[in-house]
């Protein structure tokens, strides 16, 4: 049962959660000025009962409501550098005031900033990459430490251009949509690059520092002599570097020991690069591993239920085959016995059936070994035991093997039985005449291809002896590939990565 | 006649040697050992040696590559390699040196000890006995090119009896046909298999090489 009070307090609680829906109707007030007629005002309602009965989806909105306000503050920005004065609103400011002028792009830029802060938060479409970079800057969520706040420093350099007379980009109109698209870009780039970003903020600040330095010290030393720099447009007056004006009366010693500072500070920040890119080549590390750990997980799944699997199989082929059999064998001897005082021939007669029994028993027991590890491959290894099914097999099979040294006994089985498989399919499906199998080993991949020249067309997912000796090839990283167009040839390709070497170092 | 038996397993060797004996046979030595087997196979030269393929030191086809180096060493040596299973490869290897004197038979086969003695007596005359189990893959395989295409199914069967080590008498039995239908089918073989004119038992061996190497 619920009451009027608890819808009450779950809406208030809905709504604090969400409050950053409450900035859509907050940009919309802001479009006020600047449309005639009731278009605003509808705007305005639209929004606030949006904000008040869906706070959730609207605060996934209010984002893009950041951006399209940020945008809004270019338009303006470009109205005013076009010699108009617009008599509105954006934000704090009057934009018609020539005091305000400059304010515009900061505030776009904060707006940018703040929509990419928002976007982050309430998890809207292009959430995930914000979050992930902003976990890096923090260093949480299992991701190093990779970018310091300090990257905003030049960031703070543009903001100073933006909010300073001049700018170093030349004339200002242009400059200053120059600097806003260079803040946008490096938004963007700490977002999508955290580590490329943090090692060019470095090289940045000590370039900056750089030119404090050289260009204030050479003022400093020739004391009075303007810088040679273009002289600023109308109504501008003064050059700054950072925040110190380089006037023509005033002393370059303010600039020098900014330019200094700023040195000093890349070089504090050189050696953090080191350390990022040491966490960034662990953190690489650890998700190798992580991957590596959920391949392993899954192999060793896939390869428990294969060997689960086989002896199932080889327990009933026991129990329905040799061990009956044996049973049999059993009870013939015990009734010859019985029967040998009264009726010896009848006995005899027996005897002769236990032994054939016993030989049946034998004939199961062999085709049951050959099915869990092959005599020849055990004898001989792999290309012998390949020449033996070759020659048990009722095609013209050609072998060609070409591997220096015999592969590790379990890769070379889960091998054998994946070239079995693709024989035996080539026999039952294909309507082959023959069969090519070829291995060859080569750059630490030990490689099996069995070509027919059948009518093809088969589908490696109807049948579950290839997928069998997929999971079994699995366990060593191997692959099975099979391609089989309409109208042949099928070509089988087996993969498993196999050092040869008496050094057993490697994973096969 | 002389036998020497490598066997590792005591039972089976045991057996072997009461077998034969009661079958008339002299065991110059039984062994259990590879290397044992070499020296008793290459110094006493026996009539016939009996060879299990699996046997010491490695128990993997020691006693294979015992055989065919004992032959090497004496051309001709009549050697009977017994397994728990029998392999193409296995007998094409020891039938490669032509010279007769091989048999190559399942282990079982000992159970029926009239059959098993006579093979050990074929062997031993330079006969090549083949098990049934490996002529009956040999059948399975579909010929399409090659000399053994040319045979007419009877003469494929005619060969396989052949390869299984059976006379010309025992070949005519088994099909219910006379001798000299039997001698003509071989005849037959022997012209579609390009064998030159030589003694009947080492046109026979080539005949059976010839089809395992098809």
């Amino acid at each position: 049962m619920s009451t009027s009070g608890d819808l009450w307090t779950a809406w208030r609680g809905r709504l604090r959660a969400n409050w950053v829906a409450l900035l859509l109707p907050l940009v919309a007030a802001d479009t006020l000025g600047l449309f005639g007629g009731p278009f605003p005002v509808l705007l305005v309602i639209v929004t606030v009962a949006l904000a008040l009965l869906a706070p959730a989806e609207s605060a996934k909105l209010a984002p893009f409501a950041a951006f399209g306000y940020a945008g809004y503050g270019l338009f303006l920005q470009h109205a005013v550098l076009m010699g108009e004065s617009p008599q509105v609103t954006y934000g704090i400011l009057k934009v018609g005031s020539a005091d305000n002028a400059g304010w515009v792009l900061p505030q776009a830029a904060a707006f940018l900033v703040a929509g990419v802060w928002l976007l982050g938060l309430t998890g809207g479409p292009g959430g995930g990459a914000v979050r992930r970079a902003v976990a890096q800057l923090r260093g949480t969520d299992g991701q190093p430490k990779t970018v310091p706040a300090l990257l905003l420093l030049p960031a703070i350099f543009l903001w100073e251009e933006l909010f300073s007379e001049q700018l170093w980009f030349g004339w200002f109109a242009v400059g200053r949509v120059v600097a806003l698209l260079l803040v946008i870009a490096a938004v963007a780039f700490v977002v999508a690059l955290p580590r490329a970003a943090a090692s060019l903020a470095v090289v940045g600040i000590g370039l900056l520092g750089l030119y404090g330095a050289l260009v204030a010290g050479h003022r400093l030393l020739t004391s009075g002599v303007p810088i040679p720099t273009p002289v600023p447009p109308a109504p501008y007056t003064t050059w700054f570097y950072g925040a110190v004006p380089l006037n023509a009366g005033t002393s370059g010693l303010p600039a020098v020991v900014q330019g200094v500072a700023l040195l000093g500070f890349a070089g504090l920040l050189v050696p953090r690069l080191v350390t990022w890119g040491a966490d960034a080549e662990l953190a690489s590390r650890a998700q190798a591993l992580a991957h590596r750990v959920d391949r392993l997980t899954q192999t060793r799944t896939g390869a428990t239920e294969v060997a689960v699997a086989e002896l199932r199989r080889i327990e009933r082929d026991l129990h329905d085959g040799a061990q009956a059999r044996l049973v049999a064998v059993g009870m013939s001897l015990r009734a010859a016995e019985q029967l040998m005082p009264t009726s010896p021939d009848a006995a005899l007669a027996l005897v002769a059936e236990a032994r054939e029994t016993s030989s049946r028993a034998l004939a199961d027991l062999r085709d049951l070994v050959r099915g869990i590890y092959p005599p020849v491959l055990a004898d001989r290894g792999l290309a012998d035991a390949v020449r033996a099914l070759a020659l048990d097999t009722p095609l013209e099979v050609t072998v060609e093997v070409d591997v220096p040294e015999e592969p590790p006994m379990p890769v070379a089985a889960a091998v054998y039985f994946g070239i079995a498989e693709a024989i035996t399919n080539a026999v039952v499906h294909s309507g082959a005449t023959t069969v090519l199998v070829h291995v060859a080993h080569a750059e630490d991949m030990l490689r099996a291809q069995v070509t027919d020249d059948g009518h093809g067309g088969a589908d490696p997912s109807l049948g579950t002896g290839l997928a069998g000796v997929e999971r079994r090839l699995a366990a060593f990283d191997g692959i099975l590939a099979v391609s089989s167009p309409a109208g042949g040839p099928t070509i089988v390709v087996i993969e498993v990565p196999c050092v040869l070497s008496s050094a057993k170092t490697s994973s096969c | 006649m002389r036998v020497v038996i490598g066997e590792d397993l005591f039972l089976l060797r045991d057996g072997l040697v009461r077998l034969l004996e009661a079958h008339g046979f002299e065991i110059v030595a039984a062994v259990g050992t590879a290397p044992e087997l070499l020296r008793a196979l290459t110094e006493l030269k026996p009539d016939v040696g009996i060879v299990d393929v699996r046997l010491p030191p490695s128990f993997t086809d020691d006693g294979l590559r015992v055989a065919i180096e004992a032959r090497q060493a004496c051309p001709g040596l009549p050697v009977l390699v017994l397994s728990q299973y029998v392999e193409q490869l296995y007998a094409r290897e020891l039938l490669a040196d032509q010279a007769g004197g091989v048999g190559y038979l399942l282990k079982d086969r000992v159970f029926s000890d009239a059959a098993f003695v006579e093979a050990v007596r074929d062997v031993a005359a330079g006969g090549t006995v083949l098990d049934p189990e490996v002529v009956s893959r040999l059948m399975a395989r579909r010929t399409r090119s090659g000399p053994l295409a040319a045979l007419t199914p009877r003469e494929r069967e005619v060969l396989a009896l052949m390869a299984e080590g059976r006379s010309n008498a025992a070949i005519a039995a088994k099909l219910f046909v006379t001798d000299k239908a039997v001698a003509k089918h071989t005849a037959a073989i022997f012209a579609k298999l390009d064998l030159a004119v030589s003694d009947d038992d080492n046109r026979r061996v080539l005949a059976v090489l010839a089809y395992l190497n098809s």
